[in-house]
């Protein structure tokens, strides 16, 4: 077997585009689609006819994550952990989990749930909102908890809008679908009170995993916002991992650490650094931790969810992702779950900013007032947490 | 200076060519050491091609080889940082664990290369078949160790730390960043110098590199001269795969302190990729791997940190998914035009077989 040198030549070419563009970015609110593709729904087909349980003790629980990884101290593994209180809650076995390749695998790994007769789905991440409105769509036995996937956007039929007009009512055209979304941008304004109290040079950062995911720029807007309150001369330099939704957006700590590192060559005085990109972003608070300034983590405690890096995480902005999965299986069980989007912010005590552990004597007393009286007005609903432009990052 | 720089800078397009030199002249220096950080598993990764396809052997199973030493790494780390996890010294963060786990990164790369060698040459396997396989099969049965070995969260072995050259020497003028480059780093990223500069010499002036080059253009020739050419790919494909380890241990246990599933990213293709552009040698291929990575850097570096004036204007009106896209194209543009056509090993994939003796 002979291999030529353009054949070889254009196989490392091939390499190269291939690893460059490992996933295509397709159905995501945030992106302009020029030409709608024909049909999301493709390929998704109805399983058998499935009635709720009666007996939720017996009900099969499964869950798909993200691309990537369950374990990622992260999103989805506490998004799972939720998935496991709520199925202990209601008495069931413990619950399955899948994780997608990549994109192409969403609806392939749905469909096995579906087709095996599951009684709940749970489906974890932003990027899996439209398969999961096909296949609870096409499914109306069977219960969807979707997360971080609103505003649920569909047309009058009911079928994923890709124009994104939006016309249809969710909650009656799916009433199985559960979405949950939070308000990011409250949680980010409350770390960017805390990064703004501990900056002495009046410069701060924070690290998004692409400008594509709605909710990473959310928080960042509110992080800024929340700066500018305590000081409204800091500066904060966002940026942004990438652009599309290839595996450095979340999944790749080692790029991250170093991408974290030129960030803070190239921006010499930021001195708190936080971080809004999954597996990426734990090599964001590697690169704070190394350069001896502080980290602020996301979703969870990253204290405890990535002791590694306990040396400078002084707190993480965070939703309450477990509790509120937890519930929303609890309430199917109970026969009150509201379908359509739910929304979790301050009001209801889902979002906030973690302890702060061995860094509380860092947070001085006033700084823990700007943060009640925030979190109050957030409650209150009198508090402007994100700009107009709201979840759209920058071009 | 200050006048003749401004002068410069506002010759109509020139002049931005002058700016962006100037961007480049101010950025790179500092972010040098985190260029040879990132390009260390793809030039580590090129070098274990080189050694498999100079003696006339295509591995394309890199990439598997990577994940699965990333993994080992990281897993024997978990295991023996109870243990022997302390104390870690002062230079280079070493604690038992973590050289056994290094050990033990490398000792799965070889295990694995020998397969690959096993196939390929005795098995007179499709080579890129078998190397396709090891992709496959490190993906998935790293990706479900994984997922069982992480459920308890376990505490990783930490990783090695940077060595921190005197301040002295890295504010030297004009070379001072390049010490800084070599010098502040991990042990892993710092033996990759010395590797490639042996690599090299042996490869092209030594008994050794005779062979190995005689086996991966004319094997036939080299058997009627007297030399073992099944011997001699054996030993170069097992050998290449320390590299590989070293590119999957450099992931999991410095440039972080964790694995995770299909952690290597593409970096071992786009190893491969070096090799080419090196014409499959050892300088070239990391010369290929630093050029990678710097236009990675200074991609990013350009999107947060974007040089003012006449340059940021025109700079900022271009698509800034474009500084992503800027390490791959300039891979292309290279691979097709500035390295010409390049000339693999004469026997490179091909199976060898003796001719039975008469």
């Amino acid at each position: 077997m002979r291999i030529r040198p353009a054949g070889l030549a254009l196989f490392a070419g091939m390499a190269i585009v291939l690893s460059a563009c490992s996933s295509s970015s397709t159905g995501n609110a945030a992106s302009p689609s020029a030409t709608p593709p024909p049909d999301p729904c493709a390929g998704v087909t109805a399983g058998k006819a499935h009635t709720a349980p009666t007996d939720w003790s017996k009900a099969k629980i499964g869950v798909v994550t993200d691309i990537g990884t369950l374990n990622d101290k992260n999103f989805n593994e506490y998004s799972f952990k939720g998935a496991e209180d709520g199925a202990t809650a209601l008495g069931a076995a413990a619950p399955q989990s899948v994780v997608p390749k990549d994109q192409s695998d969403y609806k392939k790994d749905i469909q096995t749930y579906v087709d095996q007769g599951y009684d709940i789905i749970t489906t974890v991440g932003f990027n899996l909102a439209t398969p999961t409105t096909c296949f609870a769509k096409a499914n109306p036995g069977i219960w969807f908890v979707g997360v971080d996937q609103s505003p649920i956007c569909v047309t009058p039929q009911g079928a994923p809008d890709t124009t994104f007009a939006c016309k249809g009512d969710a909650k009656t055209l799916i009433p199985n679908y559960v979405s949950l979304a939070f308000q990011e941008d409250q949680a980010g304004y409350l770390a960017g009170i805390v990064a703004a109290s501990l900056s002495k040079s009046g410069e701060i950062g924070a690290i998004g995993g692409t400008t594509l995911c709605a909710p990473c720029v959310r928080y960042i807007q509110g992080y800024t916002l929340g700066a500018q309150s305590v000081n409204p001369n800091i500066k904060v330099t966002p940026a942004y991992v990438t652009r599309d939704f290839s595996a450095k957006a979340f999944q790749d700590q080692a790029g991250g650490k170093a991408f974290a590192e030129n960030y803070l060559t190239t921006n010499p005085k930021v001195d708190v650094l936080f971080q809004v990109a999954g597996l990426t972003g734990n090599g964001v608070l590697d690169a704070a931790c190394a350069k001896n300034i502080y980290g602020i983590g996301v979703d969870v405690d990253q204290y405890l969810s990535y002791p590694a890096a306990d040396k400078c995480i002084v707190t993480s902005a965070e939703k309450k992702l477990q509790k509120e999965v937890s519930d929303a299986l609890k309430a199917i069980g109970g026969g009150t779950a509201v379908a359509g989007d739910n929304t979790f912010n301050a009001k209801n005590d889902a979002i906030g900013v973690s302890d702060f552990h061995d860094k509380a004597s860092l947070i001085t007393a006033d700084t823990k007032a700007k943060l009640a009286a925030a979190f109050a007005a957030m409650k209150a609903g009198t508090l402007t947490t994100c700009p107009t432009d709201c979840g759209v990052g920058p071009k | 200076m200050d006048q003749l720089i401004t002068a410069l800078y506002s010759i109509p397009l020139l002049g931005l060519v002058f700016q962006m030199a100037g961007y480049l002249i101010a950025i790179v220096p500092p972010i040098s050491p985190i260029i040879l950080r990132s390009a260390t598993p793809i030039a580590f990764g090129a070098l274990c091609g080189v050694m498999c396809e100079r003696s006339g052997v295509v591995n394309i199973g890199i990439e598997g080889t990577m994940l699965a030493s990333a993994f080992t790494g990281w897993v024997v780390g978990v295991a023996l940082a109870p243990t022997l996890g302390t104390p870690a010294t002062e230079l280079f963060g070493l604690t038992p664990a973590l050289v056994i786990a290094l050990i033990a990164a490398i000792g799965v790369a070889l295990a694995i290369s020998a397969l690959h060698a096993w196939l390929s040459i005795s098995v007179r396997a499709d080579q890129i078949i078998s190397g396709t396989i090891i992709n496959i099969a490190a993906f998935g049965v790293t990706g479900y160790l994984n997922s069982i070995i992480a459920k308890s969260s376990p505490t990783s072995a930490g990783a090695f730390s940077a060595f921190q050259p005197p301040t002295a020497l890295t504010d030297l003028p004009v070379v001072g960043w390049l010490i800084g480059m070599f010098f502040a780093q991990g042990p892993i990223s710092m033996s990759l110098i010395v590797f490639v500069i042996a690599l090299q010499i042996l490869l092209f002036r030594s008994r050794w590199g005779l062979r190995t080059r005689a086996v991966g253009e004319h094997p036939k020739a080299a058997e009627t001269v007297g030399i073992d050419v099944i011997l001699v790919r054996y030993r170069n494909v097992i050998a290449g795969g320390l590299f590989a380890g070293l590119a999957g241990a450099s992931l999991a246990m410095e440039a972080t302190n964790s694995f995770q599933a299909g952690m290597t990213a593409g970096r071992g293709f786009i190893a491969l990729a070096a090799m080419i552009v090196g014409r499959w040698t050892p300088v070239g291929s990391l010369l290929a791997a630093l050029l990678f990575s710097s236009f990675l850097a200074i991609g990013q570096a350009l999107s947060f940190a974007p040089p003012s004036g006449q340059l940021g204007d025109v700079l900022s009106s271009l698509p800034s998914q474009l500084y992503d896209a800027l390490p791959y194209i300039v891979t292309i543009i290279i691979l097709a035009g500035v390295v010409g056509r390049t000339r693999p090993p004469a026997a490179d994939g091909q199976p060898y077989e003796r001719e039975a003796a008469t």
